[in-house]
């Protein structure tokens, strides 16, 4: 049996075991066992997605919009796009009308990742071109805040402009670390920042609270 | 003879001056007998506070109330004591001033929080927290403990800081530390510069950040460090030939290196978001 041979019989296969020539061929051809296993690992894949965290339909949608806006999905039924899938992998799908996005949105996500992933080094003399959205103009402080700022003005009416000042200054570091976590969702250190911004944030109500409290 | 009568009238006034400034001050002495590792903690609103390890098992306090708008309020349960400068209606930043020198066990816990003003600790072993809303904050010669501070634009003063657990939180006060090494040192500024001078002994975790702030390292050459630097948005620069590693982030030039220095046994990270980063050899 070759390659061509077995793919004919590849849903088969999937679906209803294997014979022992088709085993055969497996154990030899390392092609056709890579694509067998792809199709298992896909699948069980995301069998596990879909049940450990169902994104909304509106995330679904967004990315059906996106894929045939840019012609990588198109108005075909399953069954001619997949002629020789397995029918339990057709059955899979079809009860799951999105599930196939799953590990396509997956494989774009990597793809993109691979694509733009640059490792930095001390010795690098190239500037990596790196796009960073502007930053969004300043909002006022939330409610909590000001609630916070109107009890020390209440208390403190000397340090009012003080604590108002140091929340507005925690805000945008807030603002600013997670417009860096946008440009950038896989950067652990901006995480980082954003994690040190609410701290300080948490420090400024502590304080605020503390001094208010006590007296 | 002119002179003298000038001379007397100075004398004179100052006299004055003086009973009219001491006439609203009082002074508090406290004495507490305290067992192994007390805690001590300090609540004044307006005015400095000084503490410095002392003889062991007891606490000496001497509190100077400027006025009687304010009271000094005390406790002690166990081991713990407790200072609280109760401020009256109508006290203010100068009626409500009460000014505080404590002597300590060297192994004691201390808490101490002020608004005005200024901190000072010194040469204690045991854990030491302050949170200062605008005060000035110094640490010296401490070892062996957790030093934590809290402050919103105070300046912030850690020097000759051994062995320590330090953990800073700082708005927009400069953070500066002059010989501080430990198993983990962290500073987490917003606009506050962050200047370190020393060799990020003991195998610890240094870990400097901060929105705007500059951040300003000083090592020796022998330093044996680990570090990774990065400003978002800003200059990164070291004046040391370290050897490079490669970083799991998209950077540009200049803006953040990864690199050893000896035997890299401190780890040592660096960030800012717009902030200037330079890591500075030491000039001996």
């Amino acid at each position: 049996m070759n390659c061509q041979e077995f793919e004919s019989v590849l849903p088969d296969y999937l679906e209803s075991g294997h014979t022992s020539e088709q085993q055969a061929h497996l154990s030899s051809c390392s092609s056709c066992a890579g694509l067998v296993a792809d199709l298992n690992f896909i699948s069980a894949t995301a069998r596990q997605l879909q049940d450990a965290e169902e994104p909304s339909p509106a995330v679904w949608n967004a990315l059906e919009i996106q894929l045939r806006r840019e012609g990588l999905i198109r108005d075909i039924p399953i069954r001619e796009v997949v002629p020789a899938c397995s029918s339990s992998l057709l059955d899979f799908f079809r009860r799951r009308r999105t599930a196939w996005l799953v590990p396509v949105a997956a494989a774009l996500v990597i793809a993109a990742g691979v694509k733009l992933y640059r490792p930095f080094g001390a010795g690098d003399t190239n500037p990596v071109a790196r796009a960073v959205a502007p930053a969004p103009e300043t909002p006022a402080n939330s409610g909590e805040d000001e609630r916070v700022l109107s009890t020390v003005a209440a208390r403190f009416p000397a340090q009012q402009a003080n604590y108002r000042k140091n929340m507005e200054d925690a805000n945008s570091y807030i603002r600013d670390a997670e417009q860096s976590i946008k440009n950038d969702p896989n950067d652990v250190y901006s995480q980082e920042l954003l994690i040190n911004a609410y701290e300080q944030k948490q420090m400024i109500y502590d304080l605020a609270v503390d001094r208010t409290g006590e007296q | 003879m002119h002179t003298r009568q000038c001379a007397a009238r100075i004398v004179v006034v100052l006299a004055l001056v003086g009973v009219a400034f001491g006439a609203g001050t009082v002074r508090k002495d406290l004495r507490f007998k305290v067992g192994k590792r007390p805690t001590i903690s300090v609540d004044n609103q307006y005015g400095p506070i000084t503490v410095k390890a002392g003889a062991a098992h007891q606490v000496i306090v001497t509190a100077i109330l400027h006025s009687d708008k304010v009271e000094l309020d005390q406790s002690k349960s166990g081991n713990r004591i407790g200072l609280v400068s109760h401020l009256l209606p109508g006290a203010d930043a100068t009626s409500g001033v009460v000014e505080y020198e404590i002597q300590v066990p060297a192994d004691a816990n201390v808490t101490v929080q002020s608004e005005t003003g200024p901190i000072h600790v010194e040469k204690l072993r045991g854990d030491v927290t302050i949170e200062g809303t605008n005060a000035p904050i110094s640490v010296l010669d401490g070892a062996d403990g957790h030093v934590h501070v809290k402050t919103l634009n105070g300046a912030v003063s850690l020097t000759n800081i051994r062995n320590g657990h330090v953990e800073i939180v700082s708005m927009g006060g400069d953070v500066t530390m002059s010989s501080v090494s430990g198993p983990f040192v962290k500073v987490n500024s917003n606009s506050g510069k962050i200047q370190y001078d020393g060799d990020f002994g003991a195998e610890g975790n240094y870990d400097f950040s901060s929105h705007t702030g500059n951040i300003e390292a000083v090592a020796p050459a022998y330093a044996s460090i680990d570090v990774l630097a990065r400003s978002s948005n800003g200059p990164v620069q070291s004046d040391f030939s370290l050897e490079p590693k490669h970083t799991p982030f998209v950077a540009a030039v200049g803006s953040a290196f990864h690199g050893t220095l000896g035997k890299a046994a401190s780890s040592v990270s660096l960030f800012s978001f717009s902030g200037r980063i330079h890591l500075k050899k030491r000039q001996n």
